[in-house]
């Protein structure tokens, strides 16, 4: 068995220990003893999209960002036909956001990828701090970290989860809705190591990528996860406990 | 001074005063935010007291290191000095510096990089020292373009300062090219290093091409070149070659041998920082590497320890560069040794500790025989990190237990404590009162 990741533009979207989400699928894979590829495409390259079974977007500076999203624009029927057909895909953050109709660059709104129908808008003062929420895709509570100033609306299309922690926003700090889950693409605003403390998320990428390759016939052992499971319940604590958000107002950052 | 300027520093003084003699307290940057508080303009009558001038440096690793070298190369050139203590770089800090004593011959101030666009238009320094920008709590200090922002502003502020700076790293050359009066640093030969996974700045931070390099040290510090523009590095005014790494460090610049029984080539940035600082503002060679001969910090910067037999070294590392760099150096350590990391996340330290992420564990798992403890509040974050890089690493509460366990393996071992910010002092304390139990 092989599963083959795409990890696009990693010397652009590498902010903050997004990069650790790759780690995790490969570890994970080969643990398994499942084979893995990691394509990192870069500026100029064109993205197989055929030859992918999971596609990474991490997010990046407003600057590079916006070298990014150019590059997104031009094979945006690709990557629209990819997430149409079931591909899945793993979008943080600046990336999430390039997935909607617009999103925010700076003060500045622009025109985003359009795969998904969800957009961003822009909100007084930034959106940080340790966030919680619970999901369908797994019985665990994902717990990360949330930084952004966008503010995210969802169209037709279901939301990752609900915000459980006693703070954290999620997409705007209105709904309590964090992410979007369309078909097998996944975005959210949790960055960095959102796989590594959340194995259940990381497993269920790797298995719907799975099933869609080899139907539901393939070995998929059980891993010993009990290092992963404290890190994630030490903060499941905390979470419920205290509100650890903060509203920064003036503060400038990623989007 | 204003009568306001006045009542604010005799009220500062008089809370220092308090603190030292009821509190007991070190000195901390409280005077200076009550003295702020009565006068928000206290600090420009304040810097008249520096009769030469003053310097202020910045930098996201190295600043406190790097500050006290010019401190002691100035003083022992026969000038007095007026210096804030490490962690106090906000505004606060350098006012509480400025408030004691008549006047002195310079200030030399570690000031934050993003406290800039307040702190340089009273102090009015003769010279910024800029050491690197690297990436550095996000959630804190916002994006490496917000930090350039923020000291070009400062520098657009006070056109007489001139800048004295790391031409190797694109961020500050970038800042470098919006400033008139520059002093360029940097190393002119490849140190061979190893290289990161993770690196902030490949792009032309003036057309977005990517950059291009000569040679790479470590991050995005080398020699670099954009293809597209023609950005790059400037001549240096202060070039370091023959750079050695082992046995501790020595380099040449011009004709002057500059060597110190410290190790890793961050160090080699920050002597040369010092270096180019001190010559320019007049001190001679000799007496700069007299400065570092005696230099001996007991500020838990490569701070060494003897615990029972057992020696120990502590160090702060709170950023990734920080913990590669870090880590490079005890690989380079060829005794047996045990590593005990702690992680923190309070305020100061940052809440976000996703950057361990873009840190290399991968790297000490390569070393055979490393025996790895994980502490702090993020100990089990820690230990997942550790696990993804292929270290097992065993949860330890504290320094204390960390010397215990490592007393108890079969072999004598080193013990390496390296922690981020707050976390330093509690490790630094635990370690005292051990060492005094000799």
């Amino acid at each position: 068995m092989e599963i083959r990741i795409s990890h696009l533009f990693p010397e652009l979207l590498n902010l903050y220990g997004d990069g650790g989400n790759i780690i995790c699928m490969r570890k994970r894979c080969e643990w398994r003893g499942i084979d893995v590829q990691v394509q990192q495409v870069h500026l100029g390259n064109s993205v197989q999209f055929s030859d992918t079974d999971i596609v990474f977007i991490g997010g990046g500076t407003d600057r590079e960002q916006k070298i990014v999203c150019g590059e997104l624009l031009a094979v945006k029927q690709q990557l629209h036909d990819y997430v149409e057909a079931g591909g899945v895909l793993l979008a943080v953050c600046g990336g999430y956001q390039l997935l909607g109709h617009n999103y925010l660059l700076g003060d500045e709104l622009v025109e985003g990828v359009g795969v998904i129908d969800l957009k961003t808008e822009r909100g007084e003062g930034r959106l940080i701090g340790n966030v919680m929420i619970q999901s369908d895709i797994c019985s665990m509570p994902i717990v990360g970290y949330e930084n952004h100033g966008g503010r995210t609306y969802l169209g037709d299309c279901e939301p990752l989860g609900k915000v459980v922690s006693a703070g954290g926003y999620g997409n705007n700090g209105k709904d309590g809705h964090e992410g979007v889950h369309y078909k097998n693409a996944i975005g959210t605003y949790l960055h960095g190591p959102l796989l590594p403390k959340n194995p259940q998320v990381c497993d269920y990428l790797l298995k719907t990528a799975l099933t869609r390759k080899y139907g539901n016939d393939f070995d998929f052992p059980e891993l010993d996860d009990t290092v992963e499971n404290n890190a994630n319940l030490v903060m499941q604590e905390r979470l419920k406990a205290t509100a650890v958000n903060k509203m920064e107002v003036n503060a400038r950052g990623r989007s | 001074m204003r009568l306001r300027s006045l009542l604010a520093v005799f009220a500062a003084r008089g809370v220092s005063w308090i603190e030292r003699h009821f509190l007991h307290a070190k000195a901390t940057s409280m005077p200076g935010k009550i003295a702020l508080r009565i006068d928000p303009h206290v600090l420009g009558p304040l810097a008249g007291k520096l009769k030469k001038g003053s310097i202020a440096v910045c930098g996201t690793n190295g600043k406190t290191t790097t500050n006290n070298l010019i401190c002691k190369a100035i003083e022992n050139s026969g000038n007095s000095v007026l210096c804030n203590r490490a962690g106090a770089n906000m505004e606060s800090g350098v006012v509480t510096a400025l408030l004691f004593g008549k006047e002195a011959d310079w200030g030399v101030m570690e000031v934050d990089e993003l406290s800039t666009p307040l702190v340089f238009p009273a102090l009015k320094p003769s010279y910024m020292v800029l050491l690197n920008i690297f990436r550095d709590q996000l959630d804190r200090c916002g994006e490496i373009d917000t930090v350039m922002q923020a000291i070009i502003s400062a520098l657009e502020k006070t056109p007489e300062t001139v800048l004295i700076y790391n031409a190797d790293d694109p961020f500050c050359s970038y800042i470098a090219s919006h400033v008139k009066r520059t002093i360029p640093f940097g190393i002119l030969e490849d140190l061979h290093l190893p290289q990161n996974r993770v690196v902030g700045g490949r792009f032309c931070m003036k057309c977005g091409t990517m950059l291009e390099y000569d040679y790479h040290q470590y991050g995005q510090l080398g020699a670099f070149h954009c293809p597209q523009c023609g950005f790059q590095r400037a001549p240096l005014a202060f070039a370091a070659t023959q750079v050695k790494l082992s046995g501790g460090i020595s380099f040449q610049v011009g004709d002057n041998l500059i060597h110190s029984h410290y190790s890793g080539a961050y160090m080699v940035y920050n002597l040369l920082a010092a270096f180019a600082a001190s010559q320019t503002i007049g001190c001679d060679a000799e007496t700069f590497q007299q400065t570092i001969d005696q230099y001996h910090p007991k500020n838990g910067r490569l701070q060494k320890f003897a615990v029972h037999g057992t020696s120990v070294v502590l160090n702060l590392a709170k950023n990734p560069t920080g913990f590669n760099q870090n880590m490079s150096l005890l690989l380079q350590d060829p005794d047996p040794k045990t590593v005990y990391f702690i992680i923190n996340d309070h305020d100061n330290d940052g809440n976000d500790i996703s950057w361990l992420w873009d840190v290399d564990f991968e790297w000490l798992a390569q070393e055979k025989d490393l025996v790895v403890y994980a502490g702090g509040h993020r100990m089990n974050d820690l230990q997942v990190r550790l696990k993804y890089a292929g270290i097992s690493a065993q949860l330890v509460k504290n320094v204390t237990e960390a010397v215990k366990l490592t007393q108890a393996l079969p072999q004598e071992r080193k013990l390496y404590v390296l922690t981020n910010y707050s976390a330093l002092a509690p490790a630094q304390r635990e370690l005292h009162a051990l060492s005094s139990q000799e």
